[in-house]
């Protein structure tokens, strides 16, 4: 019985969660955490902790680059949308004035390139965070329903097998409570 | 103890005298008291409130239907005035909308702590707002069903939008505006729907709320790439905002009508449009911080920096005025002139004057830190703020064109019930939207009053101590 359990379903990923009493005790765990080698940390707090992408490891964000991309496809979108459709695709005389009018272009160039990098940035953001994703392993956890709103949780990915005993005792110390194994539902 | 720290931290601020927070505040105390109008059943006042303003939407689904049965004949509008009730309302919702993102963007660039309580409820305004604004234009095109036609599509008319009318702009700048709004809006929203899905009691509530919350856990790889997006959103809405409202006066400005071409439309505009906004903020703030708990969030700091602003930009109003007239006047243009004489002395001089005693006079009584820290009184004066501005539209627009260049198509506007009804229908639809956030959203911004509660009990002692009063 206990062997085809083992063989049946796949086992999903397994995180150590710990609460710890403040923004700041969590952020110095997080120093500690990775000097231990535990790199697959995350922390969970109800707004951005003050230094906590540093004790994260988190190099440069993403999503400026991101932006910058969508502003100019808009930009010169935008732009080439309006020369194509009223200089080439169907020129129309308005009062005298030039099919191609750059004048008359810029403030729906502008708009676009707004539009554009807004649409870039939410939708960037979404894929960068992997959202929307309704079930995470750490929501097994009922006490983890703090971490959006007072408390400052931490969680150590651990590899495959692993059984966080480690991670857990290093947590304990850090002065870590409530500390538990939760493990991904493959249900 | 906890009264002194609060005060002597918040006295770092030279200039700052009155608390941003109220009592000794915790995470936990925040996510109790800033969430307690979302799980508490509505009251009687609620309910009534939201019977009155659902009537108000039925008048205006009324009012729509008349309008598209029987056409815009069913308005006062004729020749000359072609634009009148409809554009007045378009042009002073879009305004009413600028406020919110005033104060969630432009403020939170400049790092003004005190937007932060504010700054959900405004922007959901901004988005209402902006909701009632784009209902008039697209009725006043007579045949709504075909408002698609405006946007470039590959079309079996081979025809493409004419990209160098002002109206088109409109459509460009307005369903921008109104799409990144929503977006820097349900941004700033997840953390506050997770927070509401682990708060909440029963199944329906966490299932629904989890929905909306995306699975949001807080996590700290998230909030890296979320604090970004969020500033780059607040730094793209702020040139947005002020694109937006430039565009509206350029359907004004770019015409030949004398009182429309003027160069100052652009700016004066935009300050019209704060003005007005920060006044319907404060309309709803005063009563919605009473009814729902929030005085010790959204406190008396709060409303005098949102009267100084109505003062600073009732002044750039001001300003318009009398430059507009000025130029009038220096310009040596007999229309220009006359159009300005006439707003003063012809047939609509009631609204003329109202105008001016509303936007003009009212202001200034915000000189004095009594008015300004008076609850009464700066709820009157933001009322009169929005009459006033709403009068303001109807003086340019409805003046402009009731004295046509020949006096033979001279002609009087008068609005008929439809008129009326359209627009009182939509602040009734405007009420019913914003009724339904204030009952099942957070009206503040709880993640970030969150953080700015850390934020001020953990501020370094200030070098120069300023004795907190």
């Amino acid at each position: 019985m206990e062997h085809a359990a083992e063989h049946a379903a796949p086992v999903g990923k397994t995180f150590v969660l710990g609460r710890f009493p403040s923004g700041e005790a969590l952020v110095d765990a997080c120093y500690k955490v990775r000097e231990k080698g535990f790199d697959a940390i995350d922390t969970h707090s109800p707004y951005p902790l003050h230094g906590g992408d540093e004790a994260l490891g988190l190099g440069r964000s993403r999503v400026p680059r991101i932006a910058l991309t969508g502003g100019l496809t808009g930009m010169f979108g935008g732009y080439l949308m309006m020369v194509y459709m009223n200089a080439f695709s169907w020129p129309l005389n308005v009062g005298g004035r030039p099919p191609h009018a750059p004048p008359s272009f810029i403030p729906i160039t502008f708009e676009t390139t707004v539009l554009l990098a807004s649409l870039s940035i939410f939708f960037g953001l979404l894929a960068l965070m992997r959202l929307p994703q309704p079930y995470h392993a750490v929501f097994e956890h009922e006490g983890f329903r703090s971490a959006v709103n007072d408390g400052f949780w931490l969680s150590v990915a651990l590899p495959p097998g692993a059984d966080g005993k480690d991670a857990s005792a290093l947590l304990q110390q850090l002065g870590a409570k409530e500390i538990s194994t939760v493990q991904e539902s493959m249900e | 103890m906890a009264a002194e720290h609060a005060a002597a931290a918040d006295a770092a601020d030279s200039l700052d005298t009155a608390p941003l927070m109220l009592g000794k505040q915790d995470n936990t105390t925040l996510t109790g008291n800033l969430l307690a109008h979302v799980w508490a059943r509505p009251d009687k006042g609620w309910l009534l409130s939201f019977l009155i303003a659902l009537s108000g939407s039925g008048a205006l689904a009324l009012a729509i239907t008349v309008t598209l049965v029987e056409g815009i004949g069913a308005w006062g509008n004729n020749i000359p005035v072609g634009w009148a009730f409809d554009i007045t309302n378009f042009v002073w919702w879009i305004g009413i909308g600028h406020a919110g993102t005033l104060i969630s963007a432009i403020l939170f660039l400049f790092q003004q702590r005190w937007r932060t309580a504010i700054n959900r409820f405004s922007e959901a305004m901004t988005i209402f707002a902006v909701m009632c604004a784009g209902l008039f234009p697209l009725l006043h095109t007579g045949r709504p069903w075909f408002a698609y036609f405006m946007f470039p599509y590959p079309s079996t008319l081979q025809m493409w939008p004419q990209f160098k009318s002002p109206l088109i702009w409109d459509v460009f700048a307005v369903s921008t505006y109104f799409t990144v709004s929503l977006l820097f809006w349900y941004l700033g929203l997840i953390p506050d729907l997770a927070s509401l899905r682990d708060a909440s009691k029963s199944t329906l509530q966490r299932k629904v709320y989890g929905i909306f919350a995306l699975g949001w856990r807080g996590s700290g790889r998230h909030w890296h790439n979320y604090k970004v997006g969020y500033l780059l959103l607040a730094g793209l809405s702020t040139p947005l905002v002020v694109s937006v409202h430039t565009i509206v006066s350029f359907d004004f400005a770019v015409s030949l009508i004398p009182g429309w071409h003027t160069t100052i439309f652009p700016p004066y505009f935009v300050a019209g449009a704060v003005f007005s906004g920060f006044a319907m903020v404060m309309s709803w703030m005063v009563p919605a911080r009473h009814f729902l708990g929030l005085k010790h969030v959204i406190t008396m700091r709060h409303l005098e920096n949102m009267n100084k602003i109505i003062l600073a930009t009732g002044m750039l109003v001001s300003y318009g005025y009398l430059m507009e007239h000025f130029i009038a006047w220096y310009s040596g243009n007999q229309f220009e002139w006359f159009v300005f004489f006439n707003r003063a002395t012809g047939p609509y001089r009631g609204v003329y004057y109202l105008m001016l005693f509303c936007n003009v006079l009212t202001p200034q009584i915000f000189w004095f830190k009594r008015a300004r820290t008076s609850i009464p009184i700066m709820f009157i004066a933001s009322i009169l703020v929005n009459v006033g501005m709403w009068c303001e539209r109807f003086v340019i627009i409805v003046t402009s064109l009731h004295r046509d260049f020949l006096p033979a198509s001279w002609d009087m506007y008068y609005p008929t019930w439809v008129d009326i009804t359209l627009f009182l229908g939509t602040i009734g639809f405007f009420s019913t939207l914003f009724l339904l956030f204030l009952k099942f959203i957070p009206a503040v911004a709880v993640s970030e009053v969150k953080e700015l509660n850390e934020e001020l009990q953990h501020r370094p002692a200030p070098v120069t101590v300023v004795t907190g009063a």
